[in-house]
């Protein structure tokens, strides 16, 4: 068993988007934004530099988690909300593996919320794309816990009470080491941000806003429409300042007196571009990235989509396999044999 | 027993499909707590309920999955609400450690299961009756319960009503165990006035402080009685074995008379607690014993064996959980052979293989699920039994 991921490369195939089709064609609804992420993620899978054999999709239950049908990879499909445990076995077994988990807001954040949580803090290598379509689609239309508070659905007639989860801000307050969100109608952004998480080793969360038209349709007209998107999209970008706006002149600064971040316009008041704070997805505190994935839940405030967190850290597999070695080199002789005939062992008269 | 509380009950004649007409006898029942997680087949009882409780009194909240539906609603049965929750396999397999928890702490409170062909997420839009033996033995542990199986809509109102009646009265977990055509199927159900429909009350202790214990037996009864937050008295409800004040209390003794009481409460009282329905038995040779939506099937192949002559009578179980031990018993000494239908590989035959203890024939007339039998397949086996 390969312990360091290190020898997956080798004679790597040139592939094209349709190595990654399985040819069962996608059944979503028509206008489903499902189809437009299978179709990203097939795009960027040629480019992962790893075999398509050792590339393995695992969900759970939902529309979204159907995915691995599609794909023409290693794939299972589980049971509801299980996916990142499922995934969390298989890659301690087997660390070499490229493992990718697709869920839904309900798989992963309601009957999944404790195994999500801990596959972040874990900080195993394990890919989440996280379907956020605010509802639950595969049932026909419940809350979800990603719901706007007094959502109406079927079973919320009268208006939903509770707050909904904030998924980045949720798995970054877990310790996930790659944190990011983009949005099914940005092809080329999702493109940028499935790179970034390929690439990534540790636990990745992607949330992906989807569109559901069937049940929650619109959900996010208000960052996809043309006519007010560029005032409501925040795109952070690493190492640069952030700003929006159709002129691109307003911007967020930290305002350490209140210690809260603030939209600001370039030229009023006498701010400057230096006053605007400059993404860095690599900052090791994870305080200011948390304050970014929080914007999106607090009115006036745009909606960030990019990369939060991008921090790299031992993977819960390298420190599992780094243990094991350690404890070897510790007994040199380590051998099944040795350790079952050594130390409290007794023979039965 | 008192009067269905006016204000919610949905009096008149309705279409409706059974799911609804489960979430209106619950409403009828005086149910005014509900937890759920959606799951096909079932969701559309709490959608009824989510719509329709804000104008009884009701509170539904929707959990993050099966584990915390099934324990919220032990707690609003113990915050004094008559409470139930609902779901499909693999939310019913999730389910199991609250049925066991419910039992053990004597919780009155009712699950319905819109049983769905598994196994694990198997066919979930489908029927079957693959869970009845879940139902009586999902959890760890001895314990009893009750549990019931409506053939119709109408039957889904009536036996909802029992159904919380039953969980007051004896204060046990009370399954309902529906199957997906049921769960599905739109028929006529009659919604009689408050004043015929019978309730049974929780029964609130009389008993000061002090005197009052949670876990003995009121008088001449196995049941104890209850007491709700708020009424002044300090109870202690637990997991563990324990004695009659709730205090764990982890002898064998103790265990051997927790355990017995919970045991007989249901047995002893199994001729207070079984329902059937008997068709055509008095000079039956052969006897088909059927459930659920299995029995509206079996009564057209029954009219089939009746036609080519064989003298088949229906015993219909309404109450699958405690099984009608005495009456198959009774009915195996008279008949030449009994067939049973389901929608599974063969559960309820196993009871009555049980009792009949080889005196009779019993054949089974298994099927994967996913869909209802080929009538002629139980007739074939009805005229096949005798000939
Ligand atoms: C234990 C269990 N409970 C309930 C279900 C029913 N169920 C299937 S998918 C789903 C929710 C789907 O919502 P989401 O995760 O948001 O995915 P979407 O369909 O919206 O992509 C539910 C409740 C199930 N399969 N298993
Ligand atoms: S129900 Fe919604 S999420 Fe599911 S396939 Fe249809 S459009 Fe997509
Ligand atoms: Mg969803």
């Amino acid at each position: 068993m390969s312990t360091n991921g290190q020898n997956v490369n080798t004679a790597l195939p040139t592939y094209t988007k349709k190595d990654f089709e399985s040819g069962v064609d996608p059944r979503w609804c028509p206008g489903c934004g499902d189809y437009s992420i299978i179709n990203q993620v097939q795009r960027a899978l040629p480019a992962v530099g790893v075999k398509r054999e050792n590339i393995v999709f695992i969900s759970g239950i939902g529309c979204s988690s159907r995915f691995p049908y599609y794909m023409n990879n290693y794939g299972m499909h589980t049971l509801h909300g299980r996916a990142p445990s499922f995934a969390s076995g298989l890659k301690v077994s087997r660390p070499e593996l490229q493992v990718w988990i697709v869920t839904g807001d309900g798989d992963a954040l309601a009957i999944g919320g404790n195994h999500f949580i801990h596959a972040m803090r874990r900080n195993l290598d394990l890919k989440m794309l996280l379907f956020n379509n605010r509802i639950y689609g595969l049932t026909k239309g419940q809350v979800s816990p990603t719901s706007e508070l007094g959502k109406k659905t079927k079973t919320t007639p009268h208006g939903s009470p509770d707050y909904p989860f904030n998924p980045p801000a949720l798995a970054l307050g877990a310790g996930a080491t790659f944190v990011a969100r983009t949005i099914d109608v940005e092809g080329a952004h999702m493109g940028g941000v499935l790179k970034a998480a390929a690439e990534h080793k540790g636990s990745t969360l992607v949330e992906v806003f989807q569109n559901c038209p069937v049940f929650n349709d619109g959900a996010y007209e208000f960052l996809t429409d043309k006519a007010v998107k560029a005032d409501a999209l925040l795109r952070m970008e690493q190492g640069k300042p952030l700003v929006f706006g159709k002129d691109g002149k307003k911007g967020i600064r930290f305002n350490p007196q209140s210690a809260e971040l603030e939209v600001v316009t370039i030229g009023e008041n006498g701010v400057t571009e230096k006053d605007i704070l400059v993404h860095d997805a690599k900052r090791e505190d994870p305080t200011i990235a948390f304050m970014l994935a929080n914007l999106s839940m607090k009115p006036g405030f745009p909606t960030p989509i990019g990369v939060f967190r991008d921090v790299r850290m031992p993977t819960c597999e390298e420190l599992t396999w780094q243990i094991i070695d350690g404890a070897k080199a510790k007994k040199p002789d380590a051998s099944l044999e040795k350790l079952l005939a050594g130390g409290d062992t007794w023979t039965i008269g | 027993m008192s009067n269905a509380n006016s204000s919610g009950t949905l009096t008149g004649s309705h279409y409706l499909d059974g799911d609804h007409a489960c979430s209106e006898g619950a409403i009828a029942a005086g149910c005014r707590f509900a937890a759920g997680y959606p799951i096909t087949p079932s969701t559309e009882v709490v959608e009824r309920l989510a719509q329709r409780f804000p104008f009884v009194g009701g509170r539904f909240l929707q959990f993050e999955d099966e584990l915390a539906a099934s324990i919220a609603l032990l707690g609003g049965a113990w915050g004094g609400a008559k409470a139930c929750t609902v779901t499909s396999g693999p939310g019913f397999s999730l389910m199991m450690e609250h049925i066991g928890l419910a039992a053990i702490t004597e919780t009155p409170c009712v699950f319905f299961n819109v049983q769905r062909a598994g196994p694990s997420t198997g066919l979930p839009t489908q029927p079957a009756q693959g869970d009845m033996m879940q139902a009586r033995f999902g959890s760890h542990g001895d314990y009893r319960l009750i549990a019931l199986c409506p053939n119709s809509p109408q039957e889904c109102f009536d036996l909802t009503v029992d159904a919380f009646n039953m969980a007051e009265e004896f204060r046990v977990p009370v399954l309902v165990m529906l199957d997906e055509v049921v769960g599905h199927m739109t028929e006529k159900v009659v919604i009689p006035d408050d004043a015929e429909i019978k309730v049974t009350e929780r029964r609130w202790t009389k008993k000061p402080p002090g005197e009052f214990k949670l876990f003995a037996p009121a008088e001449g009864s196995l049941v104890p009685e209850m007491v709700k937050p708020g009424d002044g008295y300090r109870i202690h409800v637990t997991g563990l074995t324990h004695d009659e004040r709730g205090y764990p209390k982890m002898t064998v003794p103790e265990h051997e008379k927790m355990q017995m009481r919970l045991w007989n409460k249901i047995v002893l009282n199994a001729d207070k607690i079984v329902k059937y329905e008997a068709k055509d038995l008095d000079d039956a040779e052969v006897v088909v014993v059927s459930y659920g939506i299995t029995s509206r099937i079996a009564e057209r192949a029954m009219q089939q064996a009746r036609a080519q002559g064989v003298k088949v009578g229906s015993f219909r179980l309404i109450t699958a959980w405690p099984f009608p031990e005495k009456e198959i018993l009774q009915l195996s000494k008279k008949v030449k052979a009994f067939v049973v239908p389901e929608l599974n590989l063969g559960q309820m035959v196993l009871e009555v293989q049980r009792i009949v203890e080889g005196r009779t024939k019993v054949v089974p007339v298994p099927h994967v699920g996913g869909t209802v039998h080929d009538p002629q397949v139980i007739t074939n086996a009805i005229v096949g039994a005798v000939r």
